[in-house]
């Protein structure tokens, strides 16, 4: 008798790493300004190394290094942050419509940045990071507010509770928004621009703090797979079974905020992502979170470089909104694996 | 007795009023105009209370000498600031009519948009005229100085705010540079992501206008675009019309820091020029301030490169 | 094993349960019954801690609302009537979350002991067969078998069934009730059970509790508990004979 386990085996994790650094560097590797790949190598080794590269590869060294490298890692980060929170949230809500908006967190994070442009918002000592700090800031303000809402009206914070407060709160927010962009109008310009979102001007700067939030979110929520897969399976048997609902509900919640609000401030509102992912995945590896959790992180992370390379490359020298992209490459993927996986 | 005797003067005043004024009217004060959607518009005589929607039509009439006929401008109407005391309606794709209407204006001045015809359907059935000013080049703005002119009878004036302007864009044209060096124009910061004007917008217009070649002159319109181009393209100059609120880096400090720019010749010449105030954007008189503008900048960075070269 | 004492839940100003005492000690099946609203299922909510009470749950001497949650389902296992599974999970993985309150640290992999709990729970319940099957495909029988066995792979000393064969046919009713009179063969385990069919609970309890308005109208062991006088007061009608006139129609 095969026993399959309920983790990947370790040539999984081996073929997902594959995948991966092939999809980066085909991305790091096409742009709309065409570089030659032995160029890049060149440039991109000149780098680590510290030497200067020679004269004539200046443009492929000033594009490359400080701009589509951080940009390509800011992505795959990204992609692979929003599909993991959704991942969680459809797991412990029970419900594969949610994702990592659903809590309301998103619009929180994006009314403060919003208000940090509105009100010309900067930190002394950190000139661009404003809207970054004042994001993350009032995407924990969120979840406090609607936390603290939802435990007034239920004190065993239950799910429904914290939707319909998730929802309301997401609905005041963009009222919000909306009121500030009203009164804000001569600032308008930028606050539409930036509520398309939009990885345009990543920089390292802006993956270390990617890199940083997802190594600590990821691993309590990755941690956290046995608990998702009892919520999954119904909040009151896992109640039943010794699951402590609170304390894991509350963890999974603040880290999907710390997530969903960092992926926002560097980024804007990119949807679909972390609705589909997790859905897609899902229907490839089964619903157990051990396997869903690290298979949405990678996927994540390829679908979005793979949307971004779409947006940067397609209508070159134009720029597609990323969001556009991922809805569309999204909602056609999502129909392909459907119907392959009916058919089975 | 004396009372009767008073109001029979009354009367008498208030019919020799009204008749004269009735024998002058048909005689010269009847405006008639077709406006830019070619739409036809009949006016008793000039307009008296404005709402002027675009920001632009706004600079125009207090150009004209006319900013004390606004009786309500659209919100982004910001130039010249006298206009920021005229009460202010919401404008845009959520214009509204009830705010207009409640300000009791005899003409609404706007620009073509996608939901103008039906607030146009809207405005004319609660009987104010509207005039369609739609400028989309520079002979465009021509135009809606003009057709301004004559709704507000003042077509002497309009006709002198159009040959000053030409004038200026001729000083300017005739000693034109020789199209080897080049522009970008950035309307929207990195952060939000870049964005440009290609052909068909007023930068391009003026640019080529003086001698200049816009980077991104084979793009259509205003258009999100690769920073990477940007590196590529290499312009000699940057316009930004990024606005300044105070606080943090300046947009040309900004644009100094980004990364990977470094090597970008206006970049390394700090050949960048902030236009604050859509000199460039807004299809008004002062587009002649923003060329000159723009036209002075390269110049004058022209002489300081010069002896270095 | 299980000692309740003067436990009240309220909801709003009315209290469901009311001022209620009872015990269940090794080898006892007790039997809940009593009419629709006597606050039978809210008993067992407050047991799992599901519900705010007042008054005291012991398990073994030890106040349940002080223990955690992990080791309270190492005592206790309740199964309830309604399971609705969100996701396309195998029963072998829902019968595996039974494990959980004997998982090991963060990342641990199981132990062995883990899978033959498993195991055995498949061979029990008759479901090995259904193993690799989503659990969105089951009948409702086989479903009410995987979340039985999910509660034997729990390996608790005590089981708590809130109607657990409620919409069931009378062939699975009979299924559930005979593995769990097995189950409680090996010494030192006790169950408590809500039941609607009074015959069931007659047949398989050793005591009763028949509750009205949230109190206990008689407590006892199953022979005098379910005294045909006190059933009638507390239904309201003739029990015993619509018993039989219901048993009459097969003869």
């Amino acid at each position: 008798m095969k026993r399959v386990g309920e983790h990947f085996g370790g040539w999984i994790y081996a073929v997902f790493a594959l995948i991966l650094v092939c999809v980066f560097f085909t991305c790091v590797c096409l742009g709309s300004v065409g570089i030659p790949l032995n160029e890049t190598l060149r440039v991109i080794s000149d780098a680590i190394s510290g030497k200067p590269s020679p004269e004539a590869y200046s443009l492929a060294r000033s594009v490359i290094v400080p701009i589509r490298l951080p940009r390509v890692i800011c992505v795959a980060l990204v992609g692979a942050s929003l599909a993991l929170a959704g991942a969680a949230m459809q797991g412990l809500l029970k419900n594969p419509l949610a994702d990592g908006s659903t809590v309301g967190v998103s619009s929180g994070a994006s009314l403060g940045a919003v208000l940090a442009i509105a009100l010309g918002i900067t930190f002394p000592g950190l000139p661009f990071a404003g809207t970054m700090i004042t994001a993350i800031l009032f995407a924990l303000l969120s979840l406090l507010i609607i936390l603290g809402l939802a435990f007034r009206l239920d004190r065993t914070l239950s799910t429904n509770t914290i939707i319909l407060i998730g929802v309301i709160f997401s609905m005041f927010a963009s009222s919000a928004i909306s009121v500030v962009i009203t009164f804000a109008s001569q600032h308008l310009k930028s606050i539409t621009f930036w509520t398309m979102g939009s990885l345009q001007g990543s920089s390292y700067r802006n993956a270390l703090v990617l890199a940083a939030t997802l190594a600590v979110a990821g691993t309590v929520l990755i941690g956290l797979s046995r608990e998702l897969n009892a919520f999954a399976v119904g909040e009151d048997n896992a109640r039943n079974i010794g699951v402590n609902v609170r304390r894991v509900r509350l963890t999974v919640l603040i880290m999907v905020s710390c997530l969903i609000g960092v992926c926002v401030s560097i980024g804007g509102s990119i949807g679909f992502v972390g609705l589909v992912t997790p859905h897609m995945v899902r229907r490839i590896v089964g619903p157990n979170h051990k396997r869903l959790m690290p298979a949405s992180l990678f996927s994540g992370a390829v679908f979005l470089m793979l949307s971004d390379l779409a947006a940067r490359t397609l209508f070159s020298p134009r720029e597609l909104p990323l969001g556009v992209v991922t809805s569309m490459v999204g909602a056609v993927v999502f129909v392909i694996v459907f119907f392959r996986t009916r058919r089975r | 007795m004396k009372t009767t005797i008073r109001i029979m003067a009354l009367v008498f005043a208030a019919i020799l009023v009204v008749s004269s004024a009735a024998c002058k009217k048909p005689a010269d004060t009847t405006v008639r105009l077709t406006d830019m959607t070619g739409h036809e518009v009949v006016l008793e005589k000039p307009a008296e209370r404005i709402v002027a929607l675009s920001a632009a039509d706004c600079e125009i009439i207090c150009a004209l000498g006319a900013g004390e006929l606004l009786v309500g401008r659209g919100e982004y109407c910001d130039y010249p600031e006298e206009v920021l005391n005229v009460p202010s309606v919401e404008s845009g794709g959520t214009t509204n009519i009830e705010q207009i209407l409640a300000l009791n204006p005899d003409v609404v001045v706007m620009s073509s948009m996608a939901q103008t015809k039906e607030q146009v359907r809207v405005l004319e059935d609660a009987g104010v005229a509207v005039v369609v000013s739609d400028a989309k080049d520079i002979a465009g703005v021509y135009s809606s100085i003009e057709l301004l002119g004559k709704l507000l009878g003042k077509d002497n004036e309009a006709a002198n705010i159009v040959s000053s302007m030409k004038a200026a864009f001729d000083e300017i044209a005739e000693k034109k540079f020789d199209g080897t060096q080049t522009v970008y124009f950035e309307v929207s910061p990195l952060q939000w992501g870049l964005w440009t004007a290609g052909k068909g917008t007023f930068m391009n217009e003026i640019a080529e206008m003086m001698g200049l070649k816009n980077c991104f002159g084979d793009v259509e319109g205003w258009a999100e675009i690769s920073e990477e181009q940007v590196l590529e393209r290499n312009p000699d100059f940057i316009v930004t019309i990024t606005m300044y609120y105070g606080d943090g880096p300046t947009p040309v400090e900004e644009i100094l820091s980004r990364p990977g720019w470094e090597n970008v010749t206006a970049v390394k010449n700090q050949a960048i020029l902030n236009l604050k105030n859509d000199e460039l954007s807004r299809p008004a008189p002062r587009l002649t301030d923003g060329a000159k503008m723009l036209y002075d900048f390269v110049m004058k960075s022209e002489v300081a490169q010069k002896p270095a070269a | 094993m299980l000692e309740i004492k003067n436990l009240t839940v309220r909801y709003g100003d009315l209290a469901a349960v009311d001022d209620l005492s009872f015990s269940v000690s090794e080898g006892q099946w007790l039997m809940i019954v009593g009419p629709n609203g006597a606050g039978k299922s809210t008993v067992l909510n407050a047991v799992s801690q599901g519900a705010p009470y007042t008054g005291s749950i012991q398990f073994d001497g030890k106040d349940l609302s002080r223990t955690s949650a992990s080791e309270r389902a190492r005592s206790i296992g309740i199964l309830t009537q309604n399971h609705y599974v969100g996701y396309a999970f195998t029963v072998e993985e829902v019968i595996r979350l039974g494990r959980y309150s004997r998982r090991g640290g963060l990342f641990s992999r199981g132990k062995p002991e883990d899978s033959r709990a498993v195991e055995d729970a498949l061979d029990r319940t008759g479901l090995t067969e259904l193993r690799r099957q989503s659990v969105l495909t089951l009948s409702g029988g086989e479903l009410q078998r995987t979340f039985l066995a999910q509660v034997f792979a729990q390996d608790p000393r005590f089981l708590l069934l809130d109607e657990p064969t409620n919409h069931l046919d009378l062939i699975y009713q009979k299924q559930i009730f005979a593995l769990i009179s097995e189950w409680l063969k090996t010494p030192g385990r006790a169950v408590a059970s809500v039941v609607h069919d009074l015959s069931l609970a007659k047949a398989y309890g050793t005591h009763a509790l028949v509750m009205h308005h949230g109190r206990a109208a008689v407590y006892g062991d199953i022979g005098t508990a379910m005294d045909p006088e006190k059933l009638n007061e507390v239904y309201g009608m003739d029990v015993a004979e619509w018993m039989r006139g219901m048993l009459s129609q097969w003869q």
